[in-house]
């Protein structure tokens, strides 16, 4: 089995704080591995280290067989790196940023300026080819963020946060740039807290909080570990205790959501009979009531156990669209 | 090892050129500052024309480099471009001698443009202008790795300013730009063996005076890569201890 990445114990202290707690994981050339957690879990310290930009306090990580502390050069000449701001001189024009950064990567001259005007074209940037970045919009930065580190033909990408901040066309037409580097056997190593976009994307997604790796698998392995629990939404007509509704048969869990109640059930018990016969003692008039199928965020929740409103505020950042 | 570190540097001066120097404001304060400094202080009707034009030549390639690389570096670490750089595959001091090559190109050009007119003012000639080139080019170098070293260290554009500053109103005041060291009381002048700007002035003087290379312009140039040596180490181990 070929590796793109190898990381070993990987730790990280700043000032004595714990950001990266004995990380281990292994990234398989050709796949999109997502690493998904919540924001200050450590997913941009693992990027910053295996990109270079940061040491290990201690443990090891090679990128495409290169150790990043020792051989740090040789591994970034391998890697594409997207930061979670795009990074772009905004002085330049959109050819000038791309003709710099071949010249970086040791792209020969004669190939610099098609390369360029290549990935220009793909991004849908090339009538903006003379164009100073510092009249970009956020999208177009971003866009031409990633075919500046795709100039060099990279056969591991990292991602950092890629559709942070995107609208939702932006964010779509990315994922779909994503999708078509892994179908080229580009290997794409992302960190996201959006749990829908590892969901769609990802082979393989390590789900981090507090700096340790909480769990490591498929996304479809990972939903499949929370089953034997059912997820039930349901709204009442009134406010009922939370409390009360934990005393239901079979509730493990509640969540309130707006005003929304997202019950864990385990077991075979029978929900729906206890939360009407809940209802009528209270006075209440149930008004939905949804089952709803595993997700990705279920197991999310369960694994790192943050609430579902933490893991929404994660997902939903005020002022920023989503693409579904 | 081959060549593609250098190239690399270049590629970076060439950028650095584009994107900080070659803007009005900066090339201005580069040479308005010096001026302004000898409009005040240095210009008495009585500078000989040798100490007027070594003095004030040293003072634009202080201010005409190291005012702007002293925020180059400090720059790219506020809009995140640093990373850019140093997730390149470069080392740091790569990255470093990128930096301080780019007011190195410049230095000798907005020395040049005081150069020609002050000698047509002053009228003053130069004895040996190849040699006067050459302690312009290892000036421009010295000035722009010791603004290198303050960008690296600072973390934001103020701070770094504040460091420059600190450095180079001594080093104008102190270093026989204005007053011949010789005048000086014998503490200052020991004050200003320890300021790089002193062997800039020195060995001008020497360059526009002598036909051939003196003694003292061979320790003048010594002197400066020492400087300039001592800068890219510190501004590279800086760079270095960013990524801790």
């Amino acid at each position: 089995m070929m590796y793109a990445i190898r990381v070993e114990d990987l730790t990280k202290r700043y000032n004595g704080l714990l950001a990266l707690d004995k990380s281990n994981f292994h990234v398989k050339q050709g796949s999109v591995f997502g690493l998904l957690g919540p924001n200050g879990a450590g997913k941009t310290t693992t990027i910053r280290i295996l990109t270079g930009l940061t040491r290990p306090s201690e443990g090891t990580a090679t990128v495409m067989g290169y150790d990043v502390t020792n051989e740090a050069v040789k591994a970034k000449q391998m890697v594409g790196v997207v930061p979670e701001t795009s990074n772009v001189y905004e002085e330049m024009t959109a050819l000038e940023n791309l003709v710099f950064a071949a010249e970086l990567y040791g792209v020969p001259r004669a190939e610099r300026r098609n390369r360029a005007r290549g990935l220009l074209e793909a991004f849908g940037l090339l009538d903006r080819a003379g164009g100073r970045v510092a009249d970009f919009s956020r999208g177009m930065r971003r866009r031409l963020t990633i075919a500046c580190a795709l100039i060099h033909r990279p056969e591991l990408l990292f991602l950092d946060e890629p559709t942070t901040g995107l609208d939702v066309q932006s964010a779509r037409q990315l994922r779909n740039h994503v999708s078509e580097l892994r179908d080229e056997g580009v290997t794409v190593f992302l960190t996201t807290h959006y749990i829908e976009e590892a969901d769609q994307l990802c082979d393989t997604v390590a789900m981090i909080n507090q700096g340790r790796i909480a769990a490591l698998d498929s996304p479809e392995n990972l939903k499949a570990s929370v089953t034997g629990t059912r997820v039930v939404e349901v709204v009442f007509s009134g406010h009922p205790v939370e409390g009360e509704l934990k005393g239901i048969q079979g509730v493990m869990e509640v969540h309130r959501l707006g005003d929304r109640y997202r019950l864990t059930v385990g077991g075979e018990a029978d929900i729906v009979g206890g939360l009407i016969d809940y209802a009528r003692k209270g006075g209440l008039r149930v008004v939905t009531l949804n089952t709803l199928k595993t997700s990705l965020e279920d197991a999310f929740i369960r694994i790192t156990g943050l609430a579902p409103e933490e893991a929404h505020e994660e997902k939903e950042q005020p002022g920023q669209g989503r693409a579904q | 090892m081959g060549w593609g570190w250098l190239y690399k540097a270049l590629y970076i001066a060439r950028k650095d050129i584009r994107v900080y120097y070659l803007k009005a404001p900066n090339l201005t304060y580069g040479l308005l500052m010096p001026v302004a400094l000898y409009l005040a202080f240095g210009i008495t009707g009585q500078m000989n024309p040798v100490t007027l034009v070594s003095g004030l030549v040293s003072l634009v390639i202080l201010f005409g480099t190291m005012s702007i690389e002293a925020v180059a570096v400090v720059m790219e670490k506020q809009t995140g471009t640093i990373d850019r750089l140093m997730a390149a595959p470069i080392t740091p001091l790569t990255l470093v001698l990128g930096k301080a090559f780019a007011g190195t190109f410049l230095g000798p050009l907005v020395a040049a443009s005081v150069l020609l007119p002050l000698m047509i003012y002053s009228g003053a000639s130069i004895a040996s202008p190849l040699l006067v080139f050459l302690a312009i080019l290892i000036s421009s170098f010295t000035f722009s790795a010791l603004g290198t070293l303050v960008s690296s260290y600072a973390r934001w554009v103020p701070e770094a300013q504040m460091y420059s500053n600190l450095l180079r109103f001594p080093m104008a005041f102190l270093a026989g730009t204005f007053i011949p060291l010789s005048s000086m009381p014998s503490q200052i002048q020991i004050v200003a063996r320890l300021l790089p700007l002193t062997y800039t002035v020195e060995a001008l003087r020497s360059a526009i005076e002598s036909t051939t290379v003196t003694f003292t312009y061979v320790v003048d140039l010594w002197a400066l890569i020492l400087f300039s040596a001592a800068s890219v180490i510190a501004s590279t181990w800086t760079l270095n201890r960013s990524r801790l």
